[in-house]
């Protein structure tokens, strides 16, 4: 892309830094100092509402405006604070389940069949007993355990905050989730390796784990770790959590901003314009880099009907496009990267506890992030129609 | 004196470097335990109120908790370890002494990452060569990681493995400083070799033993890397200790004058602790 930029703009210089750590660290010293933050950054989709509240992101708006029927409503969800565009989406992350086409053969599990996590599960019993419980169905472990919470809290509708930034966790959608993961650990089906470890990625090329719930962009360190398994993988939309339910969910992704202090906001604004805003670019990222567009509008490129071998001649690209424009959006809040440590750690005893009483858990967790976030607790919360509900009954 | 002044101008550049990064960021975050900031919105002061949030802080109380009974695992074992091996490479009948020292002391400078690496594989539940072994020995496998109730013991055996070899060599070093008088002396009184061990080796290595917990103590509450790359503090709590809690405190949290206030708060019960544990040291020498 970078050469049709320069020639589109040969008087804007671009150079770009993706090399060193603690990005995150350095953009936030910049902006605080009011200097030396680049002029255009990337930013993970989650972290965008951390940034945008603070008045250190240039306001786009106005010059974003044309562009708003191109990108789904909750990915723009994301990049707006108090009704303002901070932020242009360049990639998402639907979800769907990735799966070892060769194991579900040889055990005899339909993967049609499998229409909710109910279904989802009843399969991973099923593989685990023919296998004489070598083959686990996904892997739990802590450090995944908030991953999955939020995706399937999303793909529920459920909320972490309400529209007012109230804690509005408990609810019916967190109930009926934590009831699925708890289920995973229950029955067996799950494996305990640390996500991202060396086991972790060793499992790609074993038996030891057959499916792997995640986002778009997985699939590529699967490629990449198990190269000689091409043909033998394959993807299946998401369960459902009831049936007829939405069959996706969305995890990750990314988006462009330019920091309020930069002197060239024109040419920074020309660049993610280039970049994000013209389907050549987005159609780019996707062929390059696997990056798998935020523009809706592109989904009708037959390169989304390719067949891919590695996915035993699957449309994976077309599936992943499915409902995009209808996954709920989450309202994310300032204080989102602080939340998901508390889902990490509070997941992470519930896990090592017996798992039950997921209504005690929700309690917990609620009173948890209000104290620890100073917000109070939304009305819709569980705890406070059961106090209401107590109240009208005395 | 005065004709002389230049040299003021010598020995300046390490007092400017102090003031520019010892100084003022130890007098910023002493400021900043007063205030609410999170770095990128307006600082505002808060008065005393986060060091009445230091009380009401559960995570806060499961980090010190952590803290302490991760020392009470790795620290007594580690020092009688590093002692056993220091009175070993001290014997003279030993062989290839270089060889052990080194052996021993690697640890300690082996990066963290290739630690974190081995470790993993050792520790992995489904596929470990721990588990593997107690599998085939009939025993249950354990979550070494993975779960509250062995994170703390598992990372106690990677700190007692890393860290031995340091306060081996602190250990060598003193057992090599008493003089062989002492020794010839208790010979010629007709002390045999335990009595020569608990009248003179271990009274004469008393500072060593001090310096060595004292070492301890605060590199437990300041651990921060061998936690971070292991188990980061999880599964919930269970191995979060004072030192990640103030990292993810400020560097992920961005709440940067509560972790002003605690790290603050935690130099001072360390100064407190550390005077404790010489005092009771010297009123014991006397």
């Amino acid at each position: 892309m970078m050469p049709a930029f320069t020639s589109a703009y040969p008087n804007v210089g671009v150079t770009i830094n993706m090399s060193g750590t603690q990005l995150q660290a350095r953009f936030m010293l910049s902006l605080v100092a009011g200097v030396g933050a680049p002029d255009v950054s990337q930013l993970q989709l989650q972290e965008v509402p951390r940034y945008s509240c603070t008045g250190r992101l240039a306001d786009l708006t106005l010059v974003a405006a044309k562009y708003r029927d191109a990108f789904p409503e909750n990915v723009w969800k994301d990049c707006m604070y108090e009704g303002r565009i901070y932020a242009i989406p360049w990639d998402i992350g639907p979800c769907a389940v990735f799966y070892k086409r060769d194991l579900f053969e040889q055990y005899g599990v339909d993967v049609t069949a499998i229409q909710t996590w109910d279904d989802y599960i009843a399969a991973g019993e099923r593989i685990l007993e023919a296998s004489g419980g070598k083959t686990k169905m996904l892997f739990y472990p802590t450090g995944f355990q908030e991953i999955l919470f939020e995706m399937l809290l999303r793909q529920s509708g459920g909320q972490v905050f309400d529209e007012n930034g109230r804690i509005a966790v408990n609810s019916p959608e967190s109930l009926a989730v934590l009831n699925v993961l708890r289920r995973f650990v229950k029955t067996g089906i799950s494996a305990n390796t640390q996500y991202w470890s060396q086991p972790f990625f060793a499992s790609f090329n074993t038996e030891s784990v057959a499916t792997y719930p995640m986002a778009v962009w997985f699939g590529g360190f699967i490629r990449d770790y198990a190269p000689a398994k091409s043909g033998a993988w394959g993807v299946f939309p998401l369960p459902a959590l009831t049936p007829g339910g939405l069959r996706t969910s969305s995890y990750g992704g990314s988006a462009l901003v330019i920091p309020a202090q930069c002197a060239q906001k024109d040419a920074a604004w020309a660049f993610i314009e280039f970049a994000l805003c013209r389907r050549d670019s987005q159609l780019g990222h996707y062929r390059s880099f696997d990056l798998f567009p935020a523009m809706t509008t592109v989904y009708d490129d037959p390169f989304f009907d390719e067949r891919v071998e590695y996915f035993g001649g699957q449309q994976v690209r077309r599936l992943f496009t499915a409902d995009v424009e209808r996954i709920p959006a989450m309202n994310r809040t300032k204080d989102w990267v602080e939340t998901v440590s508390y889902l990490r750690q509070s997941l992470g005893h519930w896990s090592s506890d017996d798992m039950e009483n997921p209504e005690d858990f929700l309690r917990a967790l609620e009173t948890r992030l209000a104290r620890r976030l100073d917000r109070e607790v939304s009305p819709r919360s569980l705890s406070l129609k059961a106090k209401a509900h107590g109240e009208s009954v005395n | 004196m005065a004709a002389h002044r230049h040299f003021y101008l010598f020995i300046s550049p390490y007092f400017i470097l102090f003031a520019v990064l010892g100084l003022y960021p130890l007098i910023f975050s002493f400021v900043l335990s007063f205030a609410r900031w999170d770095g990128l919105t307006e600082l505002r002061w808060v008065g005393f109120s986060n060091f009445v949030n230091l009380f009401g802080d559960e995570v806060l109380l499961d980090a010190i908790w952590n803290t302490v009974v991760l020392g009470l695992m790795y620290v007594p074992p580690m020092l009688a370890g590093a002692f056993f091996l220091a009175i070993l490479l001290n014997a003279s009948w030993l062989r290839c002494r270089a060889w052990v020292r080194a052996a021993v002391f690697l640890p300690v400078i082996t990066p963290m990452v290739v630690v974190a690496v081995v470790f993993g594989l050792l520790y992995d539940f489904e596929h470990g060569i721990l588990n593997y072994g107690l599998q085939r020995l009939g025993l249950p496998a354990i979550p070494w990681l993975l779960s509250e109730h062995w994170s703390k013991p598992s990372l106690a055996l990677v700190l007692i493995w890393r860290w031995t070899g340091y306060n081996m060599v602190l250990m060598l070093a003193g057992l090599q400083s008493i003089s062989k008088e002492f020794y010839e002396a208790a010979v010629l009184d007709g002390a045999g070799p335990f009595q020569r061990m608990r009248h003179v080796t271990l009274p004469l290595m008393r500072p060593v033993f001090v310096f060595c917990t004292i070492m301890s103590l605060i590199g437990t509450v300041y651990l921060f890397d061998e936690i971070f790359v292991l188990t980061a503090g999880g599964p919930g709590t269970s191995s979060m200790n004072i030192g990640l809690y103030l990292f993810n405190l400020s560097f992920s949290d961005f709440r940067f004058g509560y972790a002003s206030t605690l790290a603050y708060v935690t130099a001072f019960i360390v100064f407190l602790a550390s005077l404790f544990v010489l005092r009771f040291q010297s009123r014991e020498g006397d």
